[in-house]
C-alpha cells in the first residue's frame, strides 16, 4: 500500500534454505513440514525489521497445507498469517492469503475480526480502525489478541498509513494526520520534526514532493522499438 | 527441481492401492461362476460385441491400431481430431463408443490400446451421456493404468501421439477430477448408496495422486530443466532432456502438465503459485511450445489473466486478455471447422467477460479490434459497472460467476455430518466475495475519475456535494482512489515480480482541502504514423515497378507502336501517390 511497497514474491533474505528449498519442491504438500512453516512464522512475528520479517509465500504455504489437512489447523497461526499481510507494504497480500482460507474459517471469532479491521484500512477509514483496535466498551479481551504477538504492529501501520497520506497530499493539518495515525497532536509534531516536514503556524504540515503526490500533467510520447524499423533499413540499404 | 524430494515408488504404490480397492467391489458380482465357463462366456460376449460394431468404425479402429503401432503421427492426428469427431458424431451421439472389451477382440488384446481407447471411451460419455459414479471411478482407474505405463516403464516407452491428443489427455484428467470433486462436494443431491460408495472409495480422484501425476510428469520429463536452458541453444536442451524429456511424448507432457498444474492451482484459489508455476514458461515468445496447441495457448492466458485479475493486477490481467483475444480473433478462421472451435469461443467469451471487468476497473486503452468486439458484447455491463454502487457489484458478480474456473475443494466433504457437508458455502462464493472485497473499492476509481476529469482545481466541499456525499467520506474516496491507481506491473519475464506503476492517466494531489488535478496524454505518435506511411509508399514503388517491368517486357514483344502508355500512366499514378 506504501509508496515504498515491493513485491512480496522475491526471496526474503531472511529465508532460511531449508524454507526455500522446500517452497520450490514437492515437499510443500508434505504435512509433516507444517511445524517447520510455523516455527518460520513464529521467527517472523518476532522480528520487529519491517523490511526483512515478512515472507508472504512462506507463509501462503503453510495455509495450504491447512487447506489440504483441516485437521490440522490452527486458527492462531492463520491469524497471524492475516496479521502480517495486514501491515504488509505490498497491496493484495492479504486477499491472497484468504482465496487460501474456506468461508468456514473466516467466520471464527479471530479471523473475522480482522476482516472488520482490514476493511477499514482499505477503505481509509483510520479513525475508525483504531477505534474498532483499542477502543473501549466490553470485549477489550478479544481485541487484544487479535494482533497478539506480532512485533511491531503498531508501527507497521502507522508507517503504511502515512505513506498513503505522503502520497496524497501535498499540505495537511496535523490534527488530521493525528486522528489518521492515533497519535496527538505534539506526537503529530514530534513526527514532522523526525521527517523533517516543515509545520506552519497553524498546524498545517507540509509533505516533501514526491512522484505520487506531485500530480504533474505528463504527455505520453511514444517509443519506437528497432524492429518497426527494420523494414525501412532494409529499403534503405538496398538504395 | 522435483528430482531429491520425490520418490517414484511411492507413486506406484498409492495408485495401485487405489485400484484395487474398487477393482474388488465389482468383481464380487461373478463370484458363483465357475472360471472356464466365465472365461467361455466372456470370449462369446467379445466376439458377438465386436460383430455389433458398425463396419465405419471398425475400420476406424483398425487404422488407429496400427498408425499407434507404426507411431505414424501425422495419421494418428487426422484420426484422431477428424475422423473419431465425425464417427461419435455420426453413430455414437447419444450412445458410447463400442465397449472397451469389445474393441480388444479386433486389436488382439493390445493392452496399451485398449488403454488409449479406454481414454477416448469415458472421455466421450463425459462429454455426451449421464455420468455414473462408477464411470467416474472407472476412468479414473484408466488414467491411472495410463500414467503408471508411461511413468513406470524401464526406459521411455515406443509410442508418440499428436500434440493435441496429448494436451486433450492432460487438460481431460484435470476436468474429471474438477467434476468428481464438484460432484461429491454436492451431497444434499446424492442418495445415500452414492454416499456410501463415496465413502469408501475417497482415494478415487485424490487430490494429491491429481498432483502427483501432473508433478512426476514435469520431473520425468526434465520439462523445467529443459525450458531452463533454452537459453543456451539446442545442445543444452538436449542434455538437460535425459533419455526420457528426449522423447517427444515425455516432454510434450510435461510440457503440458505445468499449464495443468496452473489450472489446478487456479481451482484452489493459489494464484501466487499458479503464476510462480510457469517461471520457466516465456508468454513472449510467439513460438513457445504452448502455441502448438491452440487450447493450451488459450488456456495458458485465460489463467494468467485470470490469476492477475484476481490479484487486484487488472492492467496486467488486460494485457494477457487482449493478447489472447487479439489471437483468436486472427486466427478465427482457421479453426472455424475444428472440433474445438466451440470450446475456444467459449472461452473467449468468457475472457471478454473478464476483460470488460478489468478494463471496467481500472480502465486502459485496448486494442481497436478488441475494444468494438467489448463494446459490443458487455458495453453494458462496463456502463453499469462504472455506475458504482451496489448495482456495480451485481454486474460484477454475475460476470465472475460466468467466467470465472470452476473452483475446488481439495477433500472429501464429511460424509459423517451430511447436513454440515451440505450447508458448506461452495468454494465459487467465497473466491467471489473476497474478490469483490476488492472490487469494491476499485469501483471508486471510475467513478470518480469521471468528475476529476472535467476539472483542474476544485475544492473538496464543491465535489462532495456533486457526488452527494459527506466531505470526510470523499477525503477516504480520494486516497483510496489513490492507492489503488498503483498497480503492480509485470516488467520482465517473471510473471510474478513487477514494479509498483501508475495505473491511471487522471492523477491528483491534495493541498488541505484543495484538489489539483493533472491529466496525462497520450502525444501524437508521429514516428508511427510516418513508419506505416514510409512502408506503404515503399510497397507500392515495389508494386509500380514490377508493372513497369511487365509492362515494358509486353511492350517489347508486341513491338513497336505506340508503347509506353502503360508504363507512362504507372509512372503518373506514382507520381500522385507521391
Amino acid at each position: 500500500m506504501a509508496s515504498s511497497s515491493s513485491s512480496s514474491f522475491a526471496r526474503p533474505s531472511t529465508r532460511p534454505d531449508e524454507i526455500h528449498s522446500l517452497l520450490t519442491g514437492v515437499e510443500r504438500y508434505n504435512p509433516q513440514n507444517i511445524g517447520m512453516l510455523k516455527a518460520y512464522l513464529a521467527h517472523q512475528c518476532a522480528n520487529p525489521d519491517p523490511s526483512t520479517n515478512h515472507d508472504l509465500m512462506a507463509n501462503l504455504a503453510l495455509l495450504k497445507m491447512y487447506q489440504f489437512n483441516p485437521a490440522e489447523l490452527d486458527v492462531d497461526a492463520v491469524r497471524r498469517v492475516l496479521a502480517k499481510a495486514l501491515i504488509s507494504p505490498a497491496q493484495g497480500d492479504f486477499n491472497l492469503c484468504l482465496y487460501l482460507l474456506s468461508d468456514e474459517i473466516c467466520k471464527t471469532a479471530p479471523i473475522d475480526k480482522l476482516l472488520v479491521l482490514r476493511d477499514y484500512l482499505e477503505r481509509a477509514e483510520f479513525d475508525k480502525f483504531w477505534g474498532e483496535m483499542y477502543g473501549g466498551g466490553d470485549e477489550d479481551e478479544d481485541d487484544e489478541s487479535v494482533v497478539d504477538g506480532i512485533a511491531g504492529f503498531d508501527s507497521g501501520l502507522r508507517r503504511l498509513i502515512l505513506g498513503e497520506i505522503t502520497s496524497t497530499y501535498q499540505t495537511i493539518q496535523a490534527k488530521l494526520v493525528g486522528t489518521m495515525v492515533n497519535l496527538d497532536e505534539e506526537a503529530v509534531l514530534r513526527l514532522a520534526k523526525e521527517h523533517g516536514w516543515g509545520v506552519s503556524e497553524t498546524g498545517v504540515v507540509s509533505l516533501p514532493l514526491k512522484a505520487e503526490n506531485e500530480a504533474r500533467a505528463t504527455v505520453i510520447s511514444e517509443s519506437i522499438k528497432f524492429e518497426q524499423l527494420t523494414k525501412i533499413l532494409a529499403a534503405a540499404n538496398s538504395v | 527441481m522435483y528430482q531429491d524430494s520425490y520418490e517414484d515408488d511411492e507413486f506406484a504404490g498409492n495408485i495401485d492401492v487405489v485400484a484395487n480397492t474398487y477393482a474388488n467391489v465389482d468383481e464380487a458380482d461373478d463370484v458363483g461362476l465357475e472360471e472356464e465357463e466365465l472365461q467361455l462366456m466372456l470370449l462369446q460376449q467379445a466376439q458377438a460385441g465386436a460383430q455389433s460394431i458398425p463396419e465405419p468404425v471398425r475400420k476406424f479402429l483398425g487404422h488407429l491400431h496400427r498408425n499407434l503401432l507404426s507411431c505414424n503421427v501425422s495419421d494418428l492426428a487426422y484420426n484422431y481430431e477428424t475422423q473419431f469427431a465425425r464417427l461419435s458424431d455420426k453413430f455414437y451421439a447419444k450412445a458410447p463408443w463400442p465397449e472397451p472389451q469389445f474393441v480388444a477382440a479386433l486389436v488382439g488384446d493390445d493392452g496399451l490400446f485398449l488403454t488409449l481407447y479406454r481414454e477416448l471411451y469415458y472421455r466421450h460419455i463425459y462429454s455426451r451421456l449421464p455420468l455414473t459414479l462408477e464411470v467416474r471411478f472407472r476412468s479414473f482407474e484408466n488414467y491411472c493404468d495410463l500414467f503408471n505405463y508411461i511413468l513406470n516403464s524401464d526406459g521411455p516407452i515406443e509410442m508418440e501421439l499428436p500434440n493435441q491428443w496429448l494436451w486433450d489427455i492432460v487438460d481431460e484428467f484435470i476436468y474429471q477430477f474438477q467434476s468428481f470433486c464438484t460432484h461429491r462436494m454436492r451431497v444434499a443431491k446424492r442418495s445415500p448408496e452414492e454416499v456410501e460408495l463415496l465413502r469408501e472409495n475417497d482415494q478415487v480422484w485424490n487430490t494429491y495422486s491429481v498432483l502427483n501425476v501432473l508433478y512426476s510428469l514435469i520431473q520425468k520429463s526434465n520439462i523445467n530443466q529443459q525450458l531452463a536452458a533454452s537459453q543456451q541453444g539446442p545442445e543444452a536442451v538436449d542434455a538437460a532432456a535425459g533419455e526420457f524429456g528426449g522423447r517427444p511424448l515425455y516432454k510434450m507432457l510435461g510440457y503440458f502438465s505445468i499449464i495443468g498444474l496452473v489450472r489446478v492451482h487456479c481451482m484452489l484459489g493459489d494464484y501466487t503459485l499458479a503464476l510462480r508455476t510457469l517461471e520457466n514458461i516465456d508468454l513472449a515468445n510467439s513460438r513457445g511450445l504452448f502455441t502448438r496447441v491452440t487450447a493450451c495457448h488459450v488456456t495458458v492466458y485465460y489463467y494468467v489473466g485470470f490469476s492477475y485479475l484476481m490479484m487486484g493486477r487488472y492492467a496486467d490481467a488486460t494485457q494477457a486478455f487482449v493478447h489472447i483475444l487479439t489471437f483468436v480473433a486472427r486466427t478465427r478462421h482457421y479453426h472455424q471447422r475444428s472440433h474445438l472451435f466451440d470450446t475456444v469461443n467459449k472461452k473467449a467469451d468468457q475472457m471478454y467477460a473478464l476483460l470488460a471487468m478489468t478494463v471496467a476497473l481500472s480502465p486502459a486503452r485496448v486494442d481497436e479490434m478488441i475494444h468494438g468486439q467489448l463494446r459490443e458484447k458487455y458495453g453494458d455491463h462496463q456502463h453499469r459497472i462504472q455506475r458504482g454502487g451496489d448495482e456495480a457489484i451485481e454486474v460484477l458478480s454475475d460476470l465472475f460467476l460466468y467466467s470465472c474456473p470452476k473452483f475446488i475443494v481439495p477433500n472429501p466433504p464429511n460424509y459423517n455430518d451430511l447436513e454440515a457437508a451440505a450447508a458448506a458455502v461452495e468454494p465459487q462464493q467465497h473466491q467471489l466475495q473476497v474478490f469483490l472485497r476488492e472490487a469494491r473499492l476499485q469501483v471508486v476509481v471510475p467513478t470518480l475519475r469521471s468528475f476529476l476529469k472535467l476539472y483542474t482545481t476544485m475544492g473538496l466541499e464543491q465535489l462532495a456535494t456533486f457526488l452527494d456525499i459527506e466531505a470526510p467520506e470523499l477525503r477516504n474516496q480520494l486516497m483510496i482512489y489513490k492507492q489503488r491507481c498503483r498497480q503492480i506491473r509485470c516488467t520482465g519475464a517473471d510473471l510474478l515480480d513487477g514494479e509498483p506503476v501508475p495505473a491511471t492517466d487522471l492523477d491528483f494531489a491534495l493541498q488541505e482541502d484543495m484538489i489539483f488535478i493533472a491529466e496525462s496524454r497520450v502525444g501524437r505518435r508521429y514516428a508511427d504514423w510516418f513508419i506505416r506511411n514510409a512502408n506503404k509508399m515503399q510497397d507500392l514503388v515495389s508494386t509500380l515497378e514490377a508493372l513497369q517491368k511487365t509492362a515494358a517486357a509486353t511492350a517489347a514483344a508486341a513491338a513497336s507502336t505506340a508503347e509506353p502508355d502503360a508504363a507512362a500512366s504507372v509512372a503518373a499514378d506514382a507520381q500522385v501517390a507521391a
